[in-house]
């Protein structure tokens, strides 16, 4: 086998098993449907073109989620010079002592319940929504330190607080609208 | 009052978006990036093209003219617009981080250190067009002073124009821009764990 058939059956498998996680990234990461649809493909495109370089040092789905989430962020770079963004990011930090009576409704209707998730994670640092997203992925400490290049304690203390926003401004919504 | 089972419950609502991912052939995404490859090669032919014909047109001016300010200006501006056009084309060959050897915090990083370093770069480079510019200006005035002084308003006009834009509104706005990007570098660094501990590491 070639190296482009390597990169075209490499390719084929992520987006057979993690398809579905770079259509979510790509919603958390852009609000608007056509700008969303270009990060999509800019996320496809980085993916395919980075699989011929893929060299078995880390495991496929931290190298998906890399490729993905550096993508993602390049993009949020760029929206800050196109002044899409007004002020600096959230930080969990803040997003954790900013949740007032306000943000606290219960949540009857799923799709409010995520448009709400999404909202929050588009006005997150893109380093504390990578951990956001690969939490909401499942990923281990380990597999979240790796990609993001933060310690595993670091990691962990985010994903504490990340439980504690996700607490504090969802409750018994998220259970309710299952 | 809060419930503990809740962010398991986020999580099975946020695995059910994306339930019909995009999905690209290979063929589709080579087929891609021949066309991104041919935008970008026609984008940097018009970028030569344009700075050329200006370069030409002030380069001109200098055997057009027989006064000094404006000949003096016509020279310095190739000069300067030669360095801007290096420049254009370093920093269009640039090399990005590898997007998937870099980690997170490193690439995000290198994404904003860049991003902030040509705002720095633009943000007083402007002050070097308008020396030319000016130059130019005042030598053209003079040389219509007598015969057409509705040029010489013109060329008033165009210098109040240039001051207002490349010593003011320009490095101005590229001047915040880089702090604005500078700020997010600087809390980077400080959050706790960040990208200083993870120097250390």
């Amino acid at each position: 086998m070639d190296r482009t058939e390597v990169q075209d059956g490499l390719y084929r498998k992520a987006t057979q098993e993690y398809g579905e996680v770079l259509a979510r990234m790509a919603y958390a990461y852009e609000a608007d449907p056509d700008l969303r649809r270009d990060l999509s493909q800019e996320m496809h495109l980085a993916l395919w073109r980075s699989l011929a370089k893929f060299n078995g040092r880390c495991s496929l789905r931290t190298w998906i989620y890399r490729v993905a989430h550096n993508v993602a962020t390049s993009h949020v770079v760029r929206q800050v010079r196109g002044k899409r963004i007004a002020s600096a990011f959230l930080t969990l930090e803040e997003a954790e002592n900013q949740t007032g009576d306000k943000d606290v409704e219960v949540y009857t209707n799923r799709n409010q319940a995520l448009d709400r998730l999404f909202v929050l994670i588009q006005r997150l640092d893109p380093l504390d929504r990578q951990v956001m997203m690969a939490y909401l992925e499942d990923l281990d400490t380990e597999s979240i330190s790796e990609i993001t290049g933060l310690s595993a304690q670091n990691v962990w203390s985010k994903i504490h607080r990340i439980k504690n926003v996700l607490v504090r401004r969802f409750p018994r919504g998220g259970r309710n609208a299952l | 009052m809060p419930c503990d089972e809740l962010p398991a419950n986020l999580k099975i609502l946020w695995k059910q978006v994306g339930a019909n991912p995009s999905t690209f052939s290979a063929e589709q995404l080579r087929r891609e990036t021949s066309r991104l490859q041919a935008k970008r090669r026609r984008g940097q032919i018009v970028l030569v093209a344009c700075m050329l014909a200006f370069v030409v047109s002030y380069g001109l001016s200098f055997f057009l003219f027989s006064n000094r300010l404006a000949r003096l200006g016509g020279a310095l501006t190739v000069i300067v617009c030669s360095y801007w056009l290096v420049h254009a084309l370093i920093e269009q060959a640039r090399v990005a981080p590898d997007a998937g050897e870099t980690d997170g915090l490193s690439f995000y990083r290198a994404e904003l250190e860049h991003t902030r370093d040509i705002h720095r770069w633009l943000s007083w480079r402007w002050l070097l067009l308008l020396g030319p510019f000016i130059l130019f200006d005042i030598g053209v005035a003079q040389i219509y002073v007598r015969t057409a002084p509705f040029l010489v308003w013109l060329m008033c006009f165009d210098c109040a124009l240039l001051l207002a834009a490349f010593a003011i509104w320009f490095p101005v706005k590229n001047f915040r821009m880089a702090r604005k990007y500078q700020d997010l570098i600087d809390a980077l660094d400080a959050a706790p764990g960040g990208d200083q501990a993870h120097r250390a590491r």
